[in-house]
């Protein structure tokens, strides 16, 4: 009964000065949509960007890099004190590069629950020639299917199929970049030499156009058969294998389960692009420094005014205090106020700042590929913003309300 | 009727340190019966307010006892003493300071409502009767703020009333009214004093209220003279 009372009365304080409210709710209001608008807007930038990155980059990559060798049998076998040892022109062994096993690693890596796809690449850096031009690139002989569910590189191609490459042996894809730089179109024949000095001819099956530059200007895509024919290696080799599993931000320790497996160097994404990684923490710091300071000011203005609203109260919390409401009684009157305020805020900040993006992502952005400007939702950026907007109205109106608690009656109504 | 003992201090002492260490009560002891209607005067700073609410509860920076109905509140909580102020004393003050977002009648409702013995029906049933009883018929859901002087001192009176208080006190209750208004307060403070055994203890500068009165504490300097 008394607790109603309570509530009562904080309804009564709250809708005789409904402007005040207004204003107060709408301080929430805003830093509530604020915040769900700024970390959506990031969220969307961040995903658009690993989006981007992640069309050219797996989240694991397995690789066999061709180590600088410190075997040295003459110093080791001579290190006794004052022996002179001089070795001119010395020579470093080219040992193996890639690895010669391919379909073993990728049967083992298969078996991980966490896995996604996992696909071979043999790559080499060639000159491309065509009549007089010679452009240097990169070749991928890719495994037409895997690649696809990595990259969804099928969705590049803008001339011709992504299974032509299947069905021609010696077919190739071109960069749409390259191909123009080469003069050349589809059907036409390209002449790629390797480092060895392997020539060979290659007709042009399709062009692709990716969203990253030098890989439009260097990139060609051959079938892994006959990739591997052109480098001269076996039927089951293959330079990097490609993984990607579920959860991206969780690499560290998926290789750190199979790395006991595999012989070769593991490397994370994060490892291979930190820039990556620190662009979107600094990102999503801003977002939330931002939304914290917006209710955080948001938090100063619900407090002025609860200040206001009991200092024109004044006299009437001394009459409730001499007629018998507690300090206690009075807190719960305040604090009713502020919750009201602060969940009223929030519901509102919710919708305006659900309204907000969505209004954001008809705003046109026609640069690397998107069309508007990028928006994502998270809910958990919902549930963060009603509990930020809540906490602060509370504590805002917490010190008011025990300010108000504490006044002394007496020397209110004696005046 | 025999009267028992309603109020009682035992040697009250009381400082106030602002702007210096002043005496205002110098040990003031007295005692109230029930349904006494009782009215302290004085010259201003004699001590008859401060005395008063030493007596109301809310002042509880004194030495010295207090106790009203046999218990003592000296050394009580605000918490203890807010509660205590609810069910057992009602006030009526100079400037009848009713809560302006309110109808008379919430007015007149709200100290039952936190007291919470009655079902809020009953409430209100109470506060029109006692409404109806100082003439305030009609006025029932008029905002306060919107009523005369004297009918909201009259509002102010049924709030005081409505937990049944043992005691009321009034700090120059008609100090604000006219004569015509002044005396009906005074005629229904009588009533209640004779009528339900009420104890009404009130500041006062009005020699003709004072006179109405069963006794007369004048106050000097902190002494009853």
């Amino acid at each position: 009964m008394a607790k109603s009372t309570n509530i009562q009365i904080a309804r009564a304080y709250l809708t005789s000065k409904i402007w005040q409210t207004f204003v107060a709710v709408l301080g929430v209001t805003f830093g509530v949509s604020m915040y769900i608008f700024m970390n959506s807007f990031m969220n969307g930038v961040n995903k658009t960007q690993d989006d981007l990155a992640f069309s050219a980059l797996s989240h694991i990559r397995i690789y066999n890099q061709d180590n600088m060798n410190v075997y040295n049998p003459i110093e080791s076998q001579f290190n006794q004190s004052k022996t002179i040892i001089n070795i001119l022109n010395r020579k470093n062994i080219q040992y193996t590069t890639g690895l010669n096993n391919s379909s073993s690693i990728v049967s083992s890596v298969k078996k991980q629950t966490e896995v996604i796809a996992v696909a071979c690449q043999v790559n080499s850096s060639v000159f491309f020639r065509s009549g007089s031009k010679k452009v240097n690139g990169i070749i991928s002989g890719v495994e037409l299917e895997p690649e696809d569910e990595l990259f969804k590189t099928s969705s590049t191609i803008i001339q011709g199929a992504w299974n032509n490459l299947q069905t021609h042996k010696t077919g190739i894809i071109l960069g749409k970049l390259l191909a123009e730089k080469l003069g050349l179109q589809i059907n036409n024949s390209v002449n790629v030499l390797t480092s060895d000095g392997v020539s060979k001819n290659y007709m042009v099956v399709g062009i692709f156009e990716s969203n990253l530059k030098t890989m439009d200007e260097t990139k060609a895509y051959l079938n892994i058969t006959a990739a591997r024919q052109l480098v001269g290696e076996n039927s089951d080799y293959a330079s990097d294998i490609l993984v990607n599993i579920k959860d991206r931000d969780n690499t560290a320790s998926f290789i750190q389960k199979i790395t006991s497996m595999i012989p070769y160097q593991i490397e994370s994404w994060q490892e291979a692009n930190e820039q990556l990684v620190a662009g979107s923490e600094l990102r999503n710091i801003i977002a939330i420094a931002v939304s914290l300071t917006i209710l955080l000011v948001a938090g100063f203005g619900i407090y002025n005014i609860m200040n206001m609203t009991i200092n024109e109260k004044i006299k009437e919390i001394a009459i409730l205090k001499a007629t018998g409401f507690s300090g206690n009684d009075i807190m719960t009157i305040f604090l009713t106020q502020a919750t009201v305020i602060g969940l009223l805020g929030a519901i509102v900040g919710v919708i305006m700042g659900y309204g907000m993006s969505l209004l954001i992502t008809l705003v046109p952005f026609t640069i690397a590929g998107l069309e508007t400007l990028p928006i994502f939702f998270r809910a958990q950026d919902f549930l963060l913003a009603v509990v930020f907007g809540i906490l602060t109205t509370l504590i805002a109106g917490y010190l008011p309300s025990r300010k108000a608690s504490k006044i002394d009656p007496v020397i209110i109504i004696r005046g | 009727m025999e009267k028992t003992t309603s109020l009682e201090i035992r040697n009250l002492i009381k400082y106030f340190h602002e702007p210096e260490t002043f005496q205002v009560l110098k040990g003031v002891s007295f005692t109230a019966k029930k349904g006494e209607f009782l009215s302290i005067v004085g010259k201003s700073g004699s001590g008859k307010s401060t005395l008063l609410y030493v007596l109301s509860t809310m002042d509880t920076d004194y030495e010295g006892t207090l106790q009203i109905n046999g218990d003592v509140l000296t050394g009580k909580t605000q918490n203890q003493l807010a509660a205590f102020r609810n069910k057992h004393i009602g006030f009526v003050f100079q400037f009848h300071y009713l809560l302006p977002e309110f109808s008379a009648l919430q007015n007149v409702m709200l100290p039952a409502l936190k007291l919470g013995k009655l079902s809020t029906e009953e409430i209100e049933h109470k506060a029109y009767e006692s409404l109806r009883l100082l003439d305030l018929e009609g006025q029932e859901l008029k905002n306060a703020n919107r009523l005369s002087g004297g009918q909201q001192q009259r509002v102010a009176i049924a709030r005081a009333l409505i937990n049944n208080p043992s005691v009321i006190m009034g700090d120059e209750p008609t100090g604000n009214l006219d004569s015509k208004n002044s005396r009906a307060v005074q005629e229904i403070f009588k009533q209640l004093a004779q009528e339900h055994g009420q104890t009404i203890i009130c500041v006062t500068h009005d020699p003709d209220f004072a006179n109405n009165t069963d006794r007369i504490i004048e106050m000097q300097d902190g002494l009853i003279v």
